[in-house]
């Protein structure tokens, strides 16, 4: 499962869109400007691979649609842009206090063995790094159980990896360039 | 499908099943050395999988971050035969 040179060319087309439309300021602006240009517009060419099939993307692309709604719109055109930018996700809520009390109820019936409390402190701690991987990974928050969240972030990861491989490589043709 | 049906009921608190697991450790081990040197792969816990799975993640952010800032200071054009610059340029524009 590693990005395909199909999807490295996508996402070069893609991230290519996207710096056109910047193309005429880009010389006039400051270093940091110039960098979320770059940054945005790559974020945008990675989600739009997946065509709003994956909640990650969608969440991405909502997420640069607050900072540059044209852009997303340039970029996605033709992919029902409309549909992507606006959807609303239900945020999973979780109603701690409700979950605590009816824990405790249950500390007070049950008499744990020891054996139990170490299953309990398994699980606790696959929790929290569940918890930490919703995150790190664009939309974890509404990723409604467990099994959508390890495929959408198997999906993620391979996502990312075009992005660094192709951002690296014009990287290194640059150098290389002038070395020359 | 019993599985499905919990999950619809109390779906935050699915757990992530050892096939799952499994298949994931499997896929990661491309990526993360950390596991891929254990033989023994059952023996890989859960909780540091995931762990590790979020700071790879972290890692490729950093990397986009870090390539962004160099392609936006090599096409910074105060000097105007800048070679890195045209070739960017040439590439992306």
């Amino acid at each position: 499962m590693q990005p395909t040179s199909s999807m490295n060319e996508q996402f070069l087309k893609k991230w290519q869109m996207g710096l056109q439309i910047f193309r005429p300021s880009i010389d006039n602006t400051s270093v940091s400007e110039r960098k979320r240009a770059i940054k945005l517009s790559a974020d945008v060419a990675m989600a739009s691979l997946r065509k709003g099939t994956t909640c990650w993307s969608r969440a991405l692309i909502q997420k640069a649609a607050t900072e540059d709604s044209f852009l997303v719109r340039q970029m996605l055109a033709g992919i029902k842009e409309e549909t992507l930018i606006n959807r609303k996700l239900p945020k999973i809520v979780c109603h701690r206090k409700i979950v605590r009390r009816s824990k405790k109820i249950l500390m007070r019936r049950k008499s744990r063995s020891a054996m139990e409390e170490v299953t309990a402190k398994a699980k606790k701690l696959v929790k929290r790094k569940t918890k930490g991987l919703r995150n790190v990974v664009p939309g974890g928050e509404f990723m409604s159980n467990n099994v959508l969240l390890i495929q959408e972030t198997l999906d993620y990861i391979v996502s990312l990896q075009t992005q660094v491989n192709v951002m690296r490589s014009i990287v290194d043709a640059a150098e290389a360039g002038v070395e020359r | 499908m019993s599985n499905r049906i919990r999950s619809r009921q109390s779906s935050s608190a699915t757990r992530i099943s050892d096939d799952q697991m499994i298949d994931l450790v499997g896929k990661l081990r491309q990526f993360l050395p950390e596991i891929r040197e254990r033989r023994r792969s059952d023996k890989v816990s859960a909780s540091k999988v995931l762990q590790e799975t979020c700071n790879y993640i972290r890692k490729l952010h950093r990397e986009v971050d870090n390539l962004s800032d160099c392609l936006s200071l090599l096409l910074d054009s105060v000097d105007e035969d800048s070679q890195e610059a045209a070739v960017i340029r040439n590439l992306l524009m």
